[in-house]
């Protein structure tokens, strides 16, 4: 097994805030925290919050903070920490100046012929895993990933089934979700193959935090997991519209939960996610990939550098684009540009096309070299006695002397240069040679070199018979509580029966 | 005995040197591979063998630029001395044939030639690599001192393919012209202009220069 290493960043953070604008934006936050409150739908929660002198209405369920905890907490939570998947060297490490990708969701795969959507299939979403798991820039994987299910799966069991692929065909650690008790099940699973989950906990904006989001807090720390709060407001919808106001109620959101999560365990590791989009006022949809969530999230990241507490960026990895296109290309690279620039420890990227709406493994092996890409940019310029090759300067001369022969170029080359492995490199005659072939035809055979040669780790027997027990356990419960309905019940049988289970 | 596995140390050394591209090494080893006694066509030989294999590498993908020219640049080294030995001998080269090589005047690109000598000296063509900038007047000095069977002429400009044109005139003016086979190569040219000019071949990679040169000379 070889141990993935995430994106350093050797050069300085991006910075468009100035120390006043910081300031005042700190300081809002720690007012709206203090005066408006957030409302947490958890009793167990309010209680917490009670004990630990906030200002509780238990009957709206708002929790009012004193600026002093806020602070506290802020200071309590670590500023790296570790996930773990299964196996020895799979440990990934959120925090300082690394950043690590996650693929980001989609709902369905699409065809390539018409662009339109559809649902993938069990053999789609396994193989596509196993691809995550080739590619050097992804680095953890999690629920919904890469699509929100597979056919003849029922709705209530879309997240474990994706988990458990996830463990199957992947050594990488997950971040997992929750509802309807699902993370219980997804924090057993973990814990069979000695894997240390992200634990999710979103944040329903306006400055919400609903019941089951509250109660995925509480279960993920009590298994000593650290925890991924994500803030994902629709700018004028459920934030205020301006980039500075929006900025506030996320902030202020995101430090309610920091504030739950060391109440429930002091030192629990926190990220704070960023998923803002802009919205289409036309539509009143959300229309992503827009330089609005960069602007913000760039903001964002330079305030939680300031707090020493790992972020997360989770606007970069959506287009408003139906299809791998030039718009796709750019709204994606621009985004991820900006965050990476700007120091997101934790970035959702690869493989989503439209909103979350659509994920395909050959955007997945295409944004592998673009992040691969703007990595090389962060590592930044090395400047010392061998870099500046002075005594090669002197040795070649003006014309016609060449440094293609000198020993230098042959030891420095492939540390300076970059070589995507989907893009056009070609020259005309070459490129007409090969068929005029374009980076989607090149992501095409890249991906199936993968599928044909990479093999994941194999669960040992032992662990594959617990994630099924598991899961078999999960869908009785579901079945016996009313969420899968019969005709999802008959499918997901003829499935769980067919040869090749689970892998095909 | 001792004698053989010598010798084989000594050419797997001079292999190694063209591998690690270490143009001292390739001097060195030659050198005392002729000090050996190993027949000098044998070292050439021995050489070829290993560029080809470079070459090929570098054809699949494997290998770049650099490990290419760097081959080549350190198999010169080592070729320079064992053709001394072979002249002083008065024994004869065994080649495929004889190659000119050179940039036109007015036009300092090496990178092109310098890769079309690699694949040629591969493929055991003998190359007189005569480098860039290069007149008239030395291309035909050229070829009445090594009797070329082609003369291969480089350009990457708009502004010097006229130049590939010019020496073929010249050729023509001297009465030479039926001496060679002059083929030409470079990102500006094409089988178009080569035909208009009137060389013998044209073609537009380096790697395919061996194939052109074994057809001109009939040795395909």
């Amino acid at each position: 097994m070889i141990r993935k290493k995430g994106i350093t960043r050797n050069i300085r953070p991006l910075e468009i805030l100035s120390e006043e604008q910081l300031e005042s934006i700190h300081k809002n936050t720690l007012d709206v925290l203090e005066n408006t409150g957030i409302r947490f739908e958890s009793d167990k929660a309010l209680k917490l919050f009670k004990e630990n002198d906030c200002n509780v209405d238990m009957e709206k369920k708002i929790v009012r903070f004193p600026p002093w905890l806020v602070e506290e907490c802020l200071r309590k939570c670590p500023s790296s920490f570790i996930v773990k998947g299964r196996g020895p060297r799979s440990d990934v490490r959120f925090g300082g100046n690394m950043s690590n990708f996650l693929p980001f969701p989609g709902k369905d795969t699409i065809d390539l012929e018409t662009w339109e959507p559809r649902t993938p299939t069990r053999k789609e979403f396994y193989d596509t895993v196993k691809i995550m798991d080739a590619l050097d820039t992804v680095h953890y994987t999690g629920s919904y990933v890469p699509w929100f299910g597979f056919k003849n799966t029922p709705a209530v069991m879309q997240m474990l089934e994706g988990d458990a692929a996830n463990f199957r065909n992947s050594t990488m650690p997950l971040h997992c979700n929750y509802g309807n008790d699902c993370e219980v099940f997804a924090i057993r699973m973990a814990k069979a193959l000695g894997a240390v989950n992200l634990g999710v906990v979103a944040i329903s904006p306006p400055l919400t935090y609903q019941e089951d989001a509250c109660i995925s807090a509480f279960r993920n720390i009590e298994a000593g997991f650290p925890l991924y709060i994500q803030s994902g407001p629709t700018y004028g919808a459920t934030s205020p519209v301006t980039t500075a106001g929006a900025t506030v109620t996320n902030n202020a959101e995101l430090m309610g939960g920091v504030v739950l999560a060391q109440l429930i365990k002091t030192g629990t590791g926190v990220l704070v996610s960023d998923f803002g989009f802009t919205q289409n006022m036309r539509s009143g949809y959300p229309v992503f990939g827009r330089i609005e969530s960069s602007m913000h999230q760039v903001v964002f990241n330079q305030i939680w550098r300031r707090y020493k507490i790992p972020i997360g960026n989770h606007s970069t990895g959506v287009s408003n684009s139906k299809r791998i296109d030039y718009q796709c290309g750019y709204e994606k690279t621009i985004s991820l540009m900006l965050s990476l620039l700007s120091g997101a420890n934790e970035i959702g990227y690869h493989g989503c096309i439209y909103g979350e709406l659509s994920f395909h493994p050959i955007q997945l092996i295409l944004d592998d070299d673009v992040a691969a890409t703007i990595g090389r940019f962060l590592q930044g310029v090395e400047v010392n006695d061998d870099t500046l090759a002075i005594d090669v300067i002197n040795q070649v001369g003006p014309i016609p002397g060449t440094y293609l022969t000198e020993e230098h170029t042959r030891k420095w080359w492939k540390n300076e240069q970059f070589i995507p492995k989907s893009s056009d490199s070609l020259t005309y005659l070459e490129w007409m040679e090969a068929n005029k072939k374009d980076c989607i035809e090149y992501a095409k055979d890249r991906m199936e070199k993968i599928l044909q040669t990479h093999k994941p780790e194999p669960l040992s027997d032992s662990e594959e018979k617990a994630i099924e027990e598991i899961l078999s356990e999960a869908r009785e419960f579901y079945r016996k509580s009313g969420k899968i309905s019969d005709k999802e019940w008959e499918a997901c049988k003829e499935d769980v029966n067919s040869a090749g289970y689970p892998y095909y | 005995m001792g004698g053989i596995v010598n010798m084989s140390d000594t050419i797997s050394s001079l292999k190694e040197s063209i591998i690690t591209y270490n143009r001292n090494l390739a001097r060195e080893m030659a050198t005392k591979a002729i000090g050996e006694g190993i027949e000098p066509n044998d070292i050439l030989a021995g050489m070829t063998e290993t560029i080809r294999k470079i070459g090929d590498d570098f054809g699949k993908g494997e290998l770049f630029l650099p490990d290419l020219v760097g081959a080549a640049s350190a198999m010169s080294e080592a070729i320079s001395v064992v053709e001394a030995e072979i002249e002083k001998s008065g024994k004869e080269i065994e080649k495929i044939g004889t190659v000119v090589l050179g940039t036109v005047k007015g036009d300092i690109h090496d990178i092109g030639k310098t890769m079309v000598k690699t694949f040629l000296v591969a493929e055991n063509f003998r190359v007189i690599d005569l480098g860039v900038d290069i007149s008239s007047e030395r291309f035909i000095e050229a070829i009445e001192k090594y009797n070329p069977e082609i003369l291969a002429l480089s350009a990457l400009l708009t502004t010097t393919i006229a130049e590939q044109n010019r020496i073929i005139e010249v050729l023509k003016d001297k009465g030479i012209r039926d001496k060679v086979k002059v083929i030409i190569g470079g990102a500006a040219t094409t089988q178009e202009f080569a035909d208009e000019i009137g060389a013998d071949g044209y073609e537009a990679t380096a790697a395919r220069a061996p194939r052109l040169c074994k057809t001109l000379l009939g040795k395909e």
